[in-house]
């Protein structure tokens, strides 16, 4: 009985230490559990089309290259300053636009765009985007179509 | 204050369960597919020639990576560890990291086709287990398939001629094979064939549930199956009738061609077929193709051990100046009751009649032009009680005392209706006379064992008097 009381006043019980470390033990896996709970809201792929593309090797884009890429939705575009990517959406209802003479043209309600993709006229809220182009490992040039860039980012791969 | 015993079960359950957390969260930072992905990184950078392939390999994230398929409604995540499927520099890579052989992919994108397309096994799966898709625990039933199968995909979407050309030999092989082999005597393919046999068409794709693993050895897959099947028939299944025993290199190509038959087909735009119109095949081909499997080369006739039966000799000259054109036709489009002669008119089996007329003109080749010699006396004086006597003492041996042939006998049944109606009864007497070459049949005649024409009379009578 004395000794017990006595080794209460100077160190932690043994009764004290248990409590602790078990409610401790509690605390940390009920922690644990919440955070692996909110990890199940975040998918690492999903079902649908990826929007970052391989679009082929640099030196199938020579300078003065402009291609519409149909099935990615997507102008890819080669002059000096580098390669640059634009998206086809119209900005206003969802057409598919196409080259013009000064810019880009929507066939559905006549919304212009400059060669930059910038609206001129038209219904069309909001210029056209531009994506990140980056290179892939094996050298290949990756649109990012998940990725804007400012209006003008034109970058050099070789 | 709580009790020492509820303090303790609550320290042991949360030390568990802290450790399985640890363990989850492990296994969700650090997942198989991410090993592979920083193997390949390093691999990069070590084999890097310049700095800039170096940056760009040192700059590569790793994550997970899938093919979205939508016209194929698949998402293929082969690529997460098989991760230089399209780099150059990865030639000569290990596996996975090695580049894909050839130059299939020039035509077939990874991003416009993927993998299992090609290759089957789980595309989805993240495991190497459960991608591949072998063995008991992967409950998968397209394991990927081994190299010296997977040209049975290209089957899909190309015709065997463009593949014989270019670069599917080995699958445009196992197609001629199936049909010289005559596979389609018993098995119908495109509702063409026999019908003894399962109908094939959709073989290739079937569960692995559907095929009696229990004495296949090695990997218990559908194509494992096939060629073990193809190399022993009865020692897969006990029960089984197929007659074939192929070895090594010829039952992989008929497998190979046995994978090609799916029942899933390709969306439009993936295909690549040639639908020429059927080539017209001789006499000689659809021989091959649909009689060869059990008459050979028919001109001698065989014991089946499996049918328990003889298989006539349909090419003997012999034969043929028995059977005219008519009564060939008859027996082809008819069948034989109660043998493996089944039906092959065209609502049975596919077979239309000009390719029924070009068999009976390769068969009749070899008849010969003049007819038996005549025999001396008019059938209609057989006395049936005398031919009893001498059926039972001289023919039943072979033929069986009912005359049924059949099991364990040499003899063909004379029971058929070419036996009984077809033929004339001056032709069964000339071939008792004169024996029929190229059979077991002897010659009975005089001047062999000794009937005379009045016996041979009688036992022709005794034959077709037996009850119909």
């Amino acid at each position: 009985m004395t000794s017990e009381h006595q080794e209460k006043e100077t160190v932690l019980s043994r009764r004290d230490f248990l409590a602790t470390s078990a409610f401790l033990t509690a605390t940390v896996a009920g922690f644990g559990i919440i955070a692996g709970f909110f990890r199940f809201f975040k998918s690492d792929v999903r079902y649908e089309e990826p929007s970052v593309f391989k679009i082929g090797k640099p030196e199938n884009f020579p300078v003065g290259t402009a291609r519409k890429l149909d099935d990615k939705k997507v102008f890819v575009f080669s002059d000096d300053g580098g390669f640059y990517a634009i998206s086809c959406v119209c900005t206003h209802l969802g057409c598919i636009v196409h080259t013009s003479d000064n810019g880009f043209t929507c066939p559905c309600h006549g919304s212009k765009y400059n060669t930059a993709g910038k609206v001129i006229s038209g219904p069309a809220p909001r210029s056209l985007p531009w994506f990140e182009i980056t290179q892939d490992v094996d050298g290949s040039l990756v649109v990012n179509a998940g990725s804007e860039v400012p209006s003008g980012t034109k970058v050099k791969y070789s | 204050m709580y009790s020492r015993f509820y303090l303790s079960v609550l320290l042991m359950s949360g030390l568990v369960l802290v450790t399985y957390l640890v363990l989850t969260a492990y296994d969700g930072v650090m997942p198989e597919w991410k090993h592979y992905q920083i193997e390949y990184k390093e691999l990069l950078i070590k084999n890097a020639k310049d700095d800039a392939t170096r940056t760009r390999a040192q700059s590569m994230q790793s994550g997970l990576r899938q093919t979205y398929l939508a016209g194929l409604k698949r998402e293929d995540r082969c690529v997460n560890c098989h991760l230089g499927v399209d780099n150059p520099m990865m030639a000569d890579a290990k596996l996975p990291f090695k580049k894909h052989s050839g130059n299939y992919l020039a035509n077939h994108p990874v991003d416009k086709f993927g993998c299992t397309v090609c290759h089957d096994g789980q595309g989805s799966a993240t495991t190497l287990e459960s991608a591949h898709g072998k063995g008991h625990g992967a409950h998968w039933d397209r394991p990927v398939l081994p190299l010296e199968y997977v040209q049975s995909s290209c089957a899909q979407c190309h015709d065997f001629d463009m593949l014989s050309k270019n670069g599917g030999a080995k699958v445009a092989g196992g197609e001629t094979l199936f049909n010289e082999k005559g596979c389609r005597g018993c098995h119908k393919v495109n509702g063409r064939g026999g019908s003894l046999g399962k109908t094939l068409d959709k073989v290739g794709s079937e569960p692995i549930a559907y095929f009696s693993m229990k004495h296949v050895i090695g990997d218990h897959t559908v194509y494992n199956w096939l060629k073990r099947h193809f190399e022993d028939p009865q020692n897969i299944m006990r029960n089984s009738e197929m007659k074939v025993s192929l070895k090594g290199s010829d039952s992989a190509l008929l497998t190979m061609f046995a994978m090609t038959l799916r029942s899933d087909e390709m969306p439009k735009q993936y295909r690549d077929m040639k639908y020429t119109p059927e080539v017209k095949l001789n006499g000689e081909s659809l021989y091959k193709r649909y009689c060869i499997a059990c008459h050979e080369d028919g001109t001698r006739s065989l014991y089946n051990e499996i049918f328990n039966r003889t298989i006539p000799a349909i090419r003997n000259p012999a034969f043929l100046k028995a059977a005219d054109d008519k009564t060939l036709e008859t027996i082809i489009k008819e069948g034989r009751k109660s043998t493996q002669m089944t039906s092959w008119k065209t609502v049975a089996s596919g077979v239309s009649d000009e390719d029924v007329k070009n068999i009976i003109g390769y068969l009749s080749e070899k008849r010969p032009a003049e007819k038996y010699e005549p025999f001396p006396i008019p059938m209609s004086q057989g006395e049936p009680n005398n031919g009893k006597n001498i059926f039972e003492t001289h023919c039943s041996v072979c033929h069986g005392k009912d005359g049924r042939g059949g099991e364990d006998r040499l003899g063909v049944s004379l029971r058929s209706p070419v036996v009984q109606k077809m033929v004339n009864p001056e032709f069964l007497a000339a071939t008792i006379r004169d024996g029929r070459s190229g059979t077991p049949m002897p010659p009975f005649g005089k001047d062999a064992i000794g009937l005379g024409d009045k016996d041979i009379a009688d036992v022709v009578a005794y034959v077709r008097a037996f009850p119909k």
